[in-house]
């Protein structure tokens, strides 16, 4: 396939979704049902494409390439990294602003990843929404969400990529309002979407402190432009914070602390979409986002990143301990899951973050969707018995679904095997990875508290997981509600079943205990940071980029060496010419004036002479100082020219070295972290394995077998209980701190207004009144007389203006003569 | 003053006095036929020109044709609609504000005409311009022409559209 | 003149002649369509309403465009006449506009409303856009006129044509007297220059105006005069004030057909006569040289008065408005002032920027008085007041117009936005601050009275959504192909930047 066939399809594919959404919104009244059967066979053709590029992006060797059409306002660039086209929007002065898309690795994946979790929601759906008074508006909505994905994983530029994200904002808002005559949902869907712009507010700053220093949006460019030196404001921790603020998009959309609140409540969506939107793609489009700008973050903002991470994923996890929820539960185990990830991307381990979203995608579309086919058996099930007021959702209303939904229950039990992390799934191999990740950088930072939180985070996943498996599927039916329940039609678990099988190990790797020994990890390494080296993690960064970094400095400072060494010389030649010129000169001037004046002035215009010399040698000095001064800046900046070219060309091979490197156990590392990584793979697989046995083994204790009684720990553990349960209160804080000092604000405004205002209007009141006495004479007398002039004059213009517009034409016509002579006179 | 001016005064004071009986005259039969003394003086001055071809079309067209046409128009009117046909007559706000920037205006417009040096053609002799009017015309001035006929095509169209009853 | 030199002449003329037909095929077929079009309307006669004629006229005007595609550049009969890539440009609006004017009345109650002979109509709507396609090429003062009349005559009749109703003929009459009085000016102006310089071709007057010495004052008032007939055409302040009496009273199509088509061939012929005419032109000229006006006549300060006299009293005058075709009336002259800052910078950029402009607002000026037009036909009413609640009664007229307004305010992601920037740079470029500060006051001003509209037909009248109007399947395809290039052209302008920046520039010999 060549690079043109592969951006076109790429294209395609993500038009394709919009097609689907035009149909459905224009025709959705006449098509009924029959638009779901237009969605998904759009969405089943998108998926294939899909497959397509996937297949001959990742499995084919992409060599150099590049064409441009004969105007230059379109380019395809090909490497092994990226296969990209960009397109000269448009120019205005020097600025040449592109855009265009791109297909790396990363985004070969996420499309697959899109697609199919798209398709299988749509193909859920057909089912789960059916009879719903507004069902082809649901499926336009879901193809307008699809395309603003789709959207936003194929740029290569910020703008385009800021653009989808808003799109994406936007159509999230109207499916997780779907149903907006609940209060809820209407006030979920505002919730989610006002924080997200919050998130946004910071992605959008960030772009345009990028934008500013780079004049441009693309993300090659702006990283090659970066790993020649060039950063904003020359400051690294402008830097720093240009990566912290397009971090904030991503905390935003992935829910992450401190802006986490808005996705729980978005469960108010059909279920289906809480499947697509908060399992697999809007939620995993912050993750995406680290992912594609890693190359520009600093060590310091990918601190923030991964405490940002670990604080959210431990937080999330303590609160779906307690939650009886069946949906809320799954909301918070997916905060915490995006923990792990934007976690894993953070400590460097940028592979095993993004493996973990690709796994996550499966198993919590399946545990979703499981979740929906439960959920849909009790709302039927409770119709039947006309019984409104049971909730449908609350697992404790459960129970014993194992005997009467089979299949749900067995994928609903992998899945949850998966995300707990069990042996033979791929959870348990992306997971281990971001463990050995987090230990990796807390043996070389330090930092020692994100591996604990990421474990004791893997502990708990797989207690309330297990938990929330065994209280719905296993025991005796609790209600007659759950008891009348019946396995769905094969639309539903065909997705359930689809999913839980792509949850296998071999998908990704033949070894069920190494990651490394598969595909993903050769074709998923980091890319290159682009940051300054005196920024970056030393860890992070590969032997020829210190080598680099440290011929850059050796330079620099034989640089700063020659200058030195060049000032003596300078001043030297200076004194020699003060020395020189001023008192001889004087003396010569003098003894000219005084008497004999030519020998002595020839004496004064040698010495003269011979000062100007010294001080030409003086400069000449100072010009070969500034030469080597110039070569040496010159030398740095061809290094960091290698450097960027380095940066796209040799991700491959950087790739293939680290899975060599992991591999074979031993010899050339890519850096320090992907040795430590190494070492820790063993002890933390052990150590996850422990831990999360034992999560699961307490969980069946506690549930299964009865050993423990829940209520009875809760009670011994009362204010953790309430804290986990409430939430930790974050809605309340909020309420009480952000709202109330913003409506508190309001308040006080209006106090001053009330009081100050008004205060200081009486007080002019008051003072014109006086004023007015004073002046009352002159007042009647002059003043009335200028009003009335004034009052006239504009009487008089105003009907002069309604008089031009007279509707007769002979005034027009001399109007128009009027008019011109005045031209003539008024320019002459 | 030799004769070509006294004959150019003539026709001159013919011109002005006649149009200003057609702009200030009530009746509207007087200006129309007011008219037809202006257009005889302009045809007297094309001839003092030397535009023979002009002055011809000036008289044929103009007066023996258009100003016809009018004064047809203007009785059959008044016969058949009994309207008299006058004009309202102008307030003296409206006569100043004419009468005013027409003199600015003229005033100018003789000043420019007096201290403006005109292009000079070199001088050409004295024969009919009618041949050299039917080569330019074929020949340089060949798509104003063509143009000129569309024009006349349109208006004549719209004239008959306008006429006619529905 | 002698056989012999008559024989010379023609010999020499027969070269320019076979030369010239080939660069006047787009010309040709547009005479040839008026023609069947006539033809056509005799055949049909019996049967009023029928469109047979519109349809033979859409199809000349595709001709036409498969000639203009294909059109060879050059001077042709005898210097007259300029096919050149800035005439070209403007003929596609004029050609665009004609063929969607067209495709309008189809659908215009107004017309088709009475037993009515149409074919006329279009018969004259060619004739027209042939007298604007003479316009943004011509090179010769009699040619100038000659088009200009063209023009013209077709539009007083256009204006007319629904004349039983009191409101249209009176703005026939009008617009006659007006105009009659505009063209006199004008021919006066024309006299004036041609006494002056002893030519009518603008290159022969430009060298002329080089070469020798010509007395300033005359040369002012006789270009200012030419200004005053090409002025009442862009109808900019204060050569304007037929405009708001004849776009209320002229049919929809051709008030917008008037407010667009005319503008663009009269900026065409503005430009055209200021540059070929008055400045000069030296081998080494850029896109970004600014012209150099000759005999120190400060014409960049008369087009910027011209200008902001336009802007001002259009956008002001039009906040009273309360019949939409007379609010777009003024809002047209408003355009005509923004356009004119355009002019007023007096170099190529400036006038890349103009066609970028006119472009765009063609799009949306059209959108606009479409909607008019199709309200009217629902509700019979052009009041602002009958406007509210049409945003319920007809989501797509009401969103279709917002979209125009908001383009026609100029605020992004619409294309009004796009020729608004590029005007506004091209001014600020030349240095004339304090126009383009008078130009964004008035834009913020022209946002009150378009919110107005959009106001009315949102945020008032929802007790009438239960009143629906329904549009055919056809008007919804038009309001689409209408507010796509509105918002596209907002996002994908590099396209029409690069065209109008290749066709600012022009042939001058």
């Amino acid at each position: 396939m060549t690079p043109e066939n592969l951006l076109n399809i790429a294209i395609l594919i993500t038009l394709l979704p919009l097609l689907s959404f035009l149909i459905n919104i224009f025709f959705g009244k006449k098509l009924g049902k029959v638009s779901s059967y237009i969605g998904t066979t759009i969405m089943g053709i998108d998926l294939i494409l899909a497959v397509t590029v996937f297949v001959s992006k990742v499995f084919n060797t992409w060599s150099e390439y590049l064409v441009q059409n004969a105007d230059k306002s379109l380019t395809y660039l090909a490497s092994d990294a990226m296969v990209q086209l960009k397109y000269n929007w448009f120019s205005f002065g020097r600025l040449n602003v592109q855009v265009g898309i791109g297909i790396d690795n990363l985004a070969a994946i996420m499309l697959v990843v899109v697609t199919l979790i798209s398709f299988l929601v749509h193909l859920f759906s057909t089912e789960y929404m059916a009879g719903d008074k507004r069902f082809p508006r649901f499926y336009a909505y879901l193809g307008i969400f699809t395309f603003s994905m789709l959207g936003i994983v194929i740029a290569n530029n910020f703008l385009f990529m800021y653009s989808f994200w808003e799109l994406v904002g936007l159509s999230s808002y109207l499916l997780i309002g779907f149903w907006y005559e609940k209060d809820s949902a209407s006030n979920a869907a505002k919730k989610a979407f006002l924080t997200n712009r919050i998130g946004d507010l910071g992605f959008f700053s960030g772009i345009m402190i990028l934008f500013f220093t780079y004049g441009t949006f693309m993300y090659d460019e702006i990283f090659g432009k970066m790993a020649t030196g060039l950063i904003p404001f020359d400051s690294g921790t402008m830097l720093t914070v240009a990566g912290i603020l397009v971090f904030m998009g991503a905390v935003g959309k992935s829910a992450q602390f401190p802006l986490h609140v808005w996705l729980p409540d978005a469960m108010e969506g059909p279920t289906p979409v809480s499947a697509l939107i908060h399992a697999a793609t809007m939620v995993a489009a912050g993750v995406y986002l680290v992912a594609k700008v890693f190359p520009m973050l600093t060590a310091d903002a990918l601190l923030v990143v991964a405490y940002t991470g670990a604080i959210t994923a431990f937080i999330a996890a303590t609160i779906a301990l307690t939650q009886n929820d069946f949906k809320k539960v799954l909301a918070y185990s997916t905060v915490s899951q995006l923990g792990y990830m934007i976690m894993s991307i953070g400590v460097g381990s940028y592979m095993t973050g993004f493996f973990h979203l690709l796994t996550h995608a499966w198993f919590k579309a399946a545990l979703f969707l499981g979740s929906g086919s439960v959920i849909h058996q009790m709302h039927h099930s409770a119709h039947h018995f006309h019984d409104h007021h049971t909730d449908p959702q609350d697992i404790r209303n459960m129970g014993g679904l194992r005997k009467t939904m089979p299949w749900t229950y067995a994928t609903f039990l992998f899945a949850t095997m998966a995300i707990s992390g069990v042996p033979l799934t791929s959870g348990f191999l992306s997971k281990d990875g971001i463990l050995a990740g987090t230990m990796a950088f807390g043996n070389l930072t330090g930092h020692w508290l994100i591996p604990i939180i990421g474990f004791s985070a893997a502990a708990m996943t797989a207690f309330y997981m297990f938990r929330l498996t065994i209280v719905s599927f296993h025991g005796d039916f609790k209600t007659k509600i759950a008891e009348h329940t019946s396995e769905n039609k094969f639309v539903i678990v065909f997705p359930l079943v689809l999913l839980v099988v792509l949850s296998l190990w071999f998908w990704y790797s033949p070894n069920p205990f190494d990651a490394n020994a598969g595909w993903f990890a050769h074709k998923l390494a980091a890319p290159k940071t682009a940051v300054p080296a005196n920024l970056q993690w030393d860890f992070l960064l590969t032997e020829e980029q210190k080598t680099a970094y440290a011929e850059k400095t050796s330079k620099a400072a034989e640089a700063k060496a020659n200058i030195k060494e060049a000032l003596p010389a300078t001043a030297e030649g200076t004194e020699l010419h003060k020395e020189a010129v001023a008192p001889e000169a004087n003396q010569g001037a003098k003894e000219a004036a005084a008497t004999e004046s030519k020998a002595v002035g020839e004496l004064g215009h040698q010495e003269n002479d011979l000062a100007k010399a010294s001080e030409h040698k003086a400069e000449e000095v100072k010009t070969e100082a500034h030469t080597t001064e110039t070569a040496a800046v010159k030398e740095e900046h061809k290094t960091g020219e290698a450097a960027v070219a380095a940066h796209g060309a040799t991700t491959h091979e950087a790739g293939n070295a680290h899975a060599e490197a992991g591999t074979h156990g031993g010899g050339h590392y890519v850096n320090k972290f992907a040795e430590e990584m190494h070492h820790f793979h063993v002890p933390a697989m052990i150590l996850s394995l422990i831990i999360a046995g034992c999560g699961i083994g307490f969980s069946f204790l506690m549930y299964q077998f009865k050993l423990f009684n829940p209520d009875a720990l809760a009670n011994s553990l009362r204010p953790l209980y309430n804290l986990s349960y409430n939430k930790w209160y974050f809605d309340e804080i909020y309420q009480a701190t952000i709202i109330a000092f913003t409506v508190g604000f309001g308040k006080v405004l209006a106090i001053f207004d009330n009081k100050v205002i008004d205060g200081i209007v009486n007080l002019t009141g008051w003072f014109t009144k006086l004023v007015g006495h004073i002046t009352a004479i002159f007042d009647n007398v002059v003043i009335d007389g200028l009003v009335n002039l004034l009052a006239k004059v504009t009487s008089l213009f105003g009907a002069m203006i309604r008089k031009v517009q007279t509707g007769r034409v002979q005034s027009y016509v001399a109007f128009v003569i009027i008019a011109i002579i005045m031209l003539v006179y008024f320019l002459k | 003053m030799n004769l070509v001016d006294i004959v150019f005064y003539f026709f001159a004071v013919i011109i002005v006095a006649s149009a200003a009986v057609v702009v200030l005259s009530k009746n509207i039969m007087y200006s129309a036929f007011s008219l037809l003394f202006t257009f005889f003086g302009v045809a007297g001055i094309y001839v003092l020109l030397n535009a023979d071809f002009i002055a011809v079309t000036q008289l044929m067209i103009y007066i023996g044709g258009i100003l016809v046409l009018i004064i047809f128009g203007v009785m059959l009117t008044t016969k058949i609609t009994g309207l008299e046909m006058k004009t309202g007559i102008t307030g003296k706000a409206q006569y100043a504000i004419g009468g005013l920037s027409t003199l600015v205006l003229g005033g100018t417009l003789i000043y420019v005409f007096n201290s403006t040096s005109w292009f000079k053609s070199p001088s050409v002799p004295t024969t009919s311009t009618v041949e050299a009017i039917g080569a330019s015309l074929l020949t340089n001035y060949l798509l104003p022409f063509e143009a000129a006929s569309v024009l006349l095509l349109l208006a004549m169209i719209g004239a008959a559209l306008i006429a006619r009853r529905k | 003149m002698n056989p012999e030199q008559l024989k010379i002449l023609g010999s020499s003329f027969l070269g320019d002649l076979l030369k010239s037909v080939n660069l006047f095929y787009p010309e040709t077929a547009l005479v040839v369509t008026f023609l069947l079009a006539i033809l056509v309307d005799l055949f049909t006669r019996n049967r009023p309403s029928c469109k047979m004629s519109g349809y033979v006229s859409l199809i000349g005007f595709f001709v036409t465009a498969i000639f203009l595609c294909n059109s060879p550049q050059g001077m042709s009969f005898a210097g007259t006449y300029a096919v050149d890539a800035f005439s070209i440009f403007f003929k596609w609006i004029v050609l665009i506009t004609s063929f969607v004017i067209i495709v309008f009345s189809f659908f215009s109650k107004e017309l088709f409303g009475e037993e009515r002979q149409m074919g006329e109509y279009y018969t004259l709507i060619v004739g027209m856009t042939f007298g604007m396609f003479l316009l943004s090429g011509a090179t010769n003062l009699i040619l100038i006129y000659l088009a200009i009349e063209t023009m013209s005559m077709s539009s007083y009749i256009l204006a007319g044509y629904t004349k039983e109703i009191k409101r249209a003929s009176e703005a026939s009459l009008k617009y006659v007297i007006y105009g009659a009085t505009s063209s006199g000016i004008m021919i006066y102006g024309i006299s004036l220059l041609f006494g002056l310089t002893g030519s009518l071709n603008l290159s022969g007057i430009n060298a002329y105006l080089a070469g020798n010495n010509v007395n300033h004052i005359t040369l002012l008032i006789s270009g200012i005069m030419i200004i005053a007939g090409i002025g009442y055409k862009i109808s900019a302040v204060p050569f304007h004030f037929w405009t708001p009496d004849v776009y209320e009273g002229a049919p929809v199509t051709i008030t917008a057909y008037l407010s667009v088509a005319s503008k663009a061939a009269g900026f065409a012929i503005l430009i055209r006569l200021l540059n070929s005419a008055f400045t000069i032109h030296a081998a080494g000229d850029t896109i970004n040289t600014a012209w150099s006006v000759m005999k120190n006549v400060d014409w960049t300060m008369i087009i910027a008065v011209l200008s902001v006299l336009s802007m001002t009293l259009g956008n002001f005058v039009a906040v009273w408005q309360t019949n939409v075709k007379r609010l777009l009336a003024y809002s047209s002259i408003a355009h005509a002032g923004y356009i004119l800052m355009g002019v007023a910078v007096m170099n190529y950029t400036g006038v890349s920027a103009i066609m970028i402009y006119l472009a765009i607002y063609m799009f949306m000026n059209l959108g606009a008085f479409f909607v008019v037009m199709i309200i009217a036909n629902h509700i019979d009413s052009e009041d602002l007041e009958d406007y509210q609640g049409i945003g319920y009664r007809s989501p797509w007229l009401g969103v279709a117009m917002t979209i125009f307004m908001v383009s026609l305010t100029g605020l992004p992601p619409t294309a009004g936005f796009i020729g608004k920037l590029y005007v506004f740079t091209a001014v600020l470029n030349s240095g004339m601050y304090w126009l383009a500060v008078i130009g964004v006051l008035n834009s913020v001003v022209s946002l009150y009275y378009y919110v107005k509209v959009f106001r009315n037909m949102f945020l008032r009248g929802a007790e009438k959504a239960n009143q629906p109007i329904e549009l055919s399947l056809t008007v919804k395809v038009i309001l689409i192909a209408l507010i796509i290039p509105n918002i596209a052209l907002g996002i994908w302008f590099g396209g029409l930047v690069n065209w109008a920046n290749a066709s600012a520039a022009m042939i001058l010999k």
